[in-house]
């Protein structure tokens, strides 16, 4: 049964009606409140240039390597709070800019192009110049990649000569070059989870090709689709069997098993989408493999979704104050990070990774046995003992009581319900909000209470509300009731007026403003009187 | 004939005993509500013939009298009557000579059942008739003793007073009282064996003026309220003078010379505090049942609920109106506060959320005198039967003509409702098209010294129900700062015009037109479409014909004719002694009606086809109302002067046909003053013989001054109209649930088995267990009396058993 008396009515302009409140997101999921736990900070911040790859070891401890400029930075991705940067970091041996590193299948490699169009390797466990240097590539190469899978000799890498390239590196030869590969820069590349042979590029000719090094070299792609806007970024999901694409503002996923038919186009995006990675949304202890995996987008629109292919519906979006470039997620679900154009690395690293790492490894490595953790019973000398309870959700037989929803009032509502008038008038003119204030003084009037107010007012607040009258007066949409009241005041306070400095300079720019009014009033006469004739015998 | 529009406020309603009716005083009847529904079941009709102004409900003893139901009714007919309200009929008929202004029967409470002998001793307050009312300090009020057993006076008169007070007694009945001038005068009423010589009075001073009183319900604890607002209340009165003996009264006399706090004038009591929160005179007060809160209420519509011991304060704001009587039911969780604007809240009790209203027609409200004449109060919708009434509180109220219950309100003005003296925001116009579906109404912001004055015209469309009305179209100073004197709509088209007294009217169409580009939602509104004036005169009145061709616009004293589509002048018809208050169009016919309503009544019948005067009266016109098809219109006319200062209000209506002067048929009415009429087509429901007669009648409604009406048809002289059948909104009384069940549902049945078995035994009505423990454990009768009746109850079992074995074993 519902309370039938009156709502009560706050006073408002009529004029004036109120957009409904924007609709905001949901924000209690179960997705919002993982992406939630996430520390955020700043892994990198004085690059300055633009970090436009962002990759992730393979293997543990998940090393990130970072290219920003003319060097690969490398983090440490097993230190506990942050990442913290390698000892030999950065790896400097580039003479422009560095691009695409790519980590080998066992993490111990790594290889990156760059605006030279050298491909280089890198090891990783110790500094030093790079173990191969692999040159086919006259213009500069934005693709390098190691196929995933357990092949540890093979690279592909593509340029903005529209040439791929399937090196053997331990010789440095050229397997097979597909010269002309693209009709356009290619750009984006992603290795098959599931073949270690196949590769599929994305071109800016808006073309996205599959590649198979067992087929004769001389014969075209295996398949080849177009996505409609110069491609960005490529990224096999895990199946293998699809493909996600983005380009332009758009994500698009792809069959590939089914011969390259568009399954879905994610439009969350309002500028270009510029990197893809993998990620995975659940608890950490389930961190190799567990977890629901999700495609993460990010676009120099500033944002990073995150997007559930498996009912494709973006669940979660986050805000970044620049544009973003790159993108990774770290395999052990403990760490994301996300590159900007102004060379600032955004880390957020999960909170409470320690104990709970501990807490379940230790136990299951020795003996196979976990026993169950110990449910910790509240006693009242917890502080949590006295919020017991308050944080319980309903169960579905349970019948939720709601509330009434509180009534927010603004100051001078409060107020006015307690017959406090001039107090009100004083509130709401220090807002200089024009239509709640016009709003108040017309209560007050219905109240027979506003000369009254007026008339009480010290000579601060008289100044207040002449400012807002020399303010309004002359707005047509209230003039007819504050020129009246402006007539009324001046009537009213002429002493207070007289005396005061502040208060004369007032009334002195209201005197301005009438003037100019009058002024304005007399030309539209004027124009009116030139129009009527013409509308009478229009008439006729 | 059918009568409604009752106030329901005239007296304090009362609950029956199981707390499911309510009883509601409505004019010379008295109604039955249901309390879970809100909807009438039942009238008590035929005893009474003038107001009833209290009710008394005989509050049931054993449990097994608990479906008795007897009330007893006094009126100022001077009759008291007894009646059954379950079946509604009239028992017994008690003849007092006085007008009975209050009646309390405080013996009832006492003994609790009506015992066969005992003596039932009302309190009457009455009016004495036989002083000459000219006499203004006579005293006029009596508070006498009545016998109803034997229907006898008992004794002289308690007091007298200048006017009739209420009469209050405690619960217990013990004590009596009422408030006079400045001072409370209370008596105690000895319990058993009455004796007219034993009642014992106190009085109780106070410098203001009290206006309503309250007993505690345990303690010796009295409170009154004044008209500044304050309450006072007295601890432990009558200590010495209500002693039981008169040795113990020497024996006190010295503590009281002790410092009595806040007592005046030497009074019985121990101490007296003042509390102070209303801002005016307070209304009602009550103490709770458990005796821990009073409730008081008045004027500025809050209820103000006291902790007596602490005399901390928790509000129930915003009841719209101001309070008039509050009234408990013998269920702790409800109780009804009653408002002047004939509405009756029911109130959930510790959360005083209102689970239902009982709400009558709003009553009128006066006009600041400056603007009356540009006000109509009331508008008729008449398809549906309903009439729409502006209120007090800036609605305009549906209310159901021939159901006589309120369908719906629609809030104008945005605005927290404060009784206050003078009304500087009023709805002054209200306009309902042909077919209900729209609706126009007007409000005034009067200006305070000249500044801030608004009008503001605001159209509404129906709503997907019934009298729901949604704003169209907000349209600020329509005429800029004139004021509004009428409002039409067309019958057939989206259209309606406004006349002002600043002499322009302007004729407004409803459109729809796209915004500029075609994302931009499409607005539809209202707006003007044309402007016209007639030689800068304030035009009074405007009217569509009844076909929608014609536009009437009176300018003062002419009549003049357009063609509301290119709004050209058509014609002019003139022109009359005093400038023209209303026009209509009779029918379908080409005459007009127009009356004025200056030192010069005319009402005056035109001829559109001649343009000339056809015949007219010189009679002061309140109202015309015209058939929408045949050409007979009705005149409701008062018969004193407008100058005339003392007018009592009495009126004529006048049923015309158009051709002849000579009216028809007349009716004589009362409270003429501020009426209306209107036709009204016959509810198909309630008029089948009508209806296969292929006549399809028009009835006519008369709503006087007090917004009390009565609906009948003007055609045959005697032809009753058979009252709406209301037994289909009967409450369908479904078990209500009790003490534990209403807090934590039904027990499982999990001794099924033990029931069924008991059953054989004993008969399945008489098992008072199950009834006399429930209700809350505080209100629970003691543990004698419910022993009393649990054993008695067994008792009888057996004996009826030992009954059936004797026979057996005499077979």
């Amino acid at each position: 049964m519902a309370d039938e008396s009156k709502p009560f009515f706050p006073v408002e302009k009529a004029h004036h009606v109120k957009p409904p409140p924007p609709r905001r997101p949901r924000l209690n999921t179960q997705e919002s409140r993982f992406w939630r736990c996430f520390r955020h900070s700043e892994l990198a911040s004085g690059l300055i240039l633009p970090v436009t790859a962002l990759e992730f070891s393979p293997v543990a401890p998940f090393h990130l390597a970072a290219a920003c400029s003319a060097a690969v930075h490398l983090y440490d991705g097993g230190s506990s709070p942050s990442l913290a940067p390698l000892p030999h970091s950065p790896l400097s041996g580039f003479s422009d800019v560095a691009y695409s590193p790519s980590f080998r299948c066992d993490g111990s490699l790594l290889a990156a192009g760059g605006e030279s169009g050298l491909v280089q390797v890198f090891r990783l466990d110790k500094a030093g110049p790079p173990l191969r240097r692999l040159s086919a590539h006259a213009r500069p190469v934005r693709f390098v990649r190691y196929p995933r899978l357990e092949d540890k000799l093979h690279v592909f890498s593509g340029g903005d000569d529209a040439l791929l390239v399937y090196w053997d590196v331990p010789s440095e030869t050229q397997l097979i070059t597909f010269p002309g590969a693209h009709r356009d820069y290619i750009r984006a590349g992603s290795p098959s989870p599931t073949s270690p042979e196949v590769m599929a590029t994305g071109s800016y000719d808006h073309s996205i090709k599959i590649w198979d090094v067992r087929v004769p070299s001389s014969s075209n792609a295996i398949l080849s689709f177009s996505h409609g806007d110069p491609v960005e970024s490529v990224l096999f999901l895990p199946s293998g069997g699809l493909l996600a694409t983005a380009g332009g503002n758009v994500v698009k996923i792809w069959d590939v098993i089914g011969g390259g038919r568009l399954i879905h186009t994610m439009e969350g995006h309002n500028k270009t989408v510029s990197a893809l990675s993998l990620g995975r949304v659940g608890n950490a202890s389930t961190a190799l493999g567990g977890g629901e995996p999700r495609l993460l987008s990010v676009s120099i629109d500033g944002y990073m979704k995150s997007f559930d292919f498996a009912t494709f519906k973006i669940t979660h979006s986050m805000r970044y104050p620049a544009q973003l470039l790159s993108i990774g997620f770290s395999p052990s679900g403990n760490s994301r990070v996300v590159g900007t154009s102004n060379g600032v690395i955004y880390m957020g690293m999960k909170k409470k990774l320690l104990q709970e790492e501990n807490g379940t490894g230790s136990a299951s490595v020795f003996d196979g046995y976990a026993p169950e953790p110990k449910k910790q019973v509240l006693k009242p000398t917890n502080y949590r003992y006295f919020h017991r309870g308050q944080t319980e959700k309903p169960r579905e037989t349970d019948y939720p009581i709601k509330r009434a929803p509180k009534v927010k009032l603004a100051e001078h509502d409060k107020l006015l319900k307690k017959f406090r008038h001039r107090e009100a008038l004083v509130s709401v003119l220090s807002k200089k909000d024009p239509t709640s204030t016009v709003a108040v003084m017309e209560e007050l009037v219905i109240r027979k209470k506003l000369l009254k107010c007026v008339a009480n007012l010290d000579v601060d607040e008289l100044g207040l509300l002449l400012r807002f009258l020399h303010k309004y007066a002359t707005m047509p949409r209230y003039a007819r009731f504050l020129m009246n009241l402006a007539n009324k005041v001046i009537e009213m306070r002429p002493e207070d007026i007289q005396s005061n400095k502040h208060l004369s300079k007032h009334v002195g720019s209201l005197r301005r403003r009438v003037a100019e009014e009058i002024m304005i009033q007399r030309s539209l006469q004027e124009i009116q009187g030139m129009i009527s004739p013409f509308l009478i015998i229009a008439g006729r | 004939m059918i009568t409604g529009g009752q106030r329901f406020v005239a007296s304090p309603p009362a609950f029956s005993q199981d707390g499911k009716k309510l009883l509601v005083c409505t004019g010379c009847t008295v109604s039955i509500y249901s309390v879970s529904t809100g909807m009438q079941i039942t009238e008590l009709e035929g005893g009474h013939t003038d107001r009833v102004t209290s009710v008394v409900v005989v509050p049931v003893g054993a449990p097994s009298s608990k479906f008795m139901s007897y009330c007893w009714t006094s009126s100022l007919d001077g009759t008291i009557c007894y009646w059954d309200f379950a079946s509604a009929e009239l028992i017994k008929k008690v003849k007092i000579q006085f007008p009975v202004h209050s009646m309390v029967i405080p013996s009832l409470s006492t003994i609790g059942s009506t015992e066969e002998g005992s003596n039932l001793y009302a309190f009457l307050s009455v009016e004495d008739i036989n002083k000459p009312a000219s006499e203004k300090k006579a005293l006029h009020g009596q508070v006498r003793i009545y016998n109803l057993k034997n229907q006898k006076p008992v004794g002289g008169l308690l007091t007298e007073t200048r006017n009739p007070e209420i009469l209050y007694a405690s619960k217990n009945g013990e004590f009596l009282g009422i408030s006079n001038k400045r001072k409370l005068h209370i008596w105690r009423i000895p319990a058993n064996n009455f004796r007219f010589d034993e009642i014992k009075k106190i009085k109780l001073h106070h410098t203001k003026k009290l206006t309503c009183l309250a007993f505690h319900s345990t303690l010796r604890m009295v409170a009154g309220g004044d008209d500044t607002g304050r309450i006072l209340i007295w601890y432990n009165f009558g200590r010495e003078k209500f002693a039981q003996n008169l040795q113990n009264l020497k024996g006190t006399k010295n503590p009281s010379d002790e410092a009595k706090p806040g007592v005046r004038n030497n009074d019985d009591v121990d101490s007296c505090t003042t509390w102070h929160w209303h801002p005016s005179e307070v209304k009602f007060l009550h103490f709770s049942s458990d005796g821990a809160y009073l409730y008081s209420g008045g004027n500025e519509g809050v209820i103000v609920v006291w902790q007596i011991d602490t005399g901390k304060k928790k509000f129930k704001p915003r009841l719209g109106s101001p309070l008039l009587y509050f009234t408990e039911s013998p269920d702790p969780s409800l109780s009804c506060v009653s408002c002047s604007d004939n509405h009756i809240h029911l109130l959930k009790m510790p959360t005083m959320d209102i689970s239902k209203s009982i709400s009558g027609i709003k009553p009128p409200f006066s006009f600041p005198l400056k603007h009356e004449g540009s006000c109509t109060q009331v508008a008729f919708e008449q398809t549906t039967g309903l009439v729409a009434v502006s209120t007090e509180d800036y609605c305009v109220q549906f209310y159901s003509l021939f159901d006589n219950h309120e369908v719906s309100e629609v809030q104008v003005c945005k605005r927290n409702f404060q009784p206050a003296d003078d009304v500087m925001l009023y709805v002054a116009l209200v306009a309902i098209s042909l077919d209900g579906s729209l609706m126009a109404t007007i409000d005034v912001t009067i200006p305070e010294e000249k500044l801030g004055g608004l009008v503001c015209l605001k159209y509404w469309t129906r709503g997907s129900l019934v009298a729901e009305y949604l704003l169209s179209t907000v349209i600020y100073e329509p005429h800029s700062d004139a004021q509004v004197s009428s409002l039409a709509f067309r019958p057939g088209h989206n259209m309606a015009v406004t006349s002002s007294y600043g002499g322009d009217f302007k004729v407004w169409v409803h459109g729809s037109h796209a915004g500029r580009n075609n994302e931009s939602m499409q607005r539809t509104g209202w707006r003007c479409q044309s402007v016209g004036s007639y030689k800068g005169k304030p035009l009074t009145a405007a009217v569509f014909s009844a076909d929608g061709s014609i536009l009437a616009i009176a300018a003062e004293t002419m009549i003049t004719l357009w063609d509301p589509d290119s709004n050209i002048l058509v014609a002019m018809i003139g022109d009359t002694l005093s400038p023209i208050t209303k026009l209509s169009f009779v029918g379908k016919s080409e005459y007009l009606v127009s009356y004025t309503h200056s030192l010069k009544p005319q009402l005056s019948v035109w001829s559109t086809s001649n343009l000339a005067l056809y015949w007219s009266h010189g009679i002061v016109t309140e109202a015309v109302s015209c058939s929408h098809d045949e050409s007979q219109f009705a005149v409701l006319a008062l018969l004193s002067s407008p100058g005339d200062a003392d007018a009592k209000g009495n009126g004529v209506i006048f049923f015309f046909h158009v051709e002849d002067p000579v009216p028809v048929a007349t009716w004589t009415v009362t409270k003429a003053k501020g009426g209306s009429l209107a036709f009204l087509p016959a509810n198909p429901s309630l008029h089948e013989s009508s209806a296969t007669n292929g006549v399809n009648q028009l009835l006519l409604v008369f709503m006087n001054g007090k917004h009390e009406y009565t609906i009948f048809n003007p055609h045959k002289e005697e032809n009753i109209i058979s009252k709406n059948s209301r037994k289909s909104q009967a409450a369908q009384d479904e078990a209500e649930r009790l003490g534990y069940t209403s807090i934590y549902g039904d027990l499982s049945n999990s001794n099924a088995k033990h029931n069924h078995f008991q059953e054989v035994p004993f008969a399945p009505s008489e098992r008072p267990w199950e009834t006399i423990f429930s209700g809350s454990s505080h209100a629970l009768p003691p543990l004698t009396k419910l022993c009393t009746s649990f054993f008695e109850s067994l008792l009888e079992k057996r004996l009826e058993n030992s009954n059936e074995m004797i026979i057996d074993a005499d077979l």
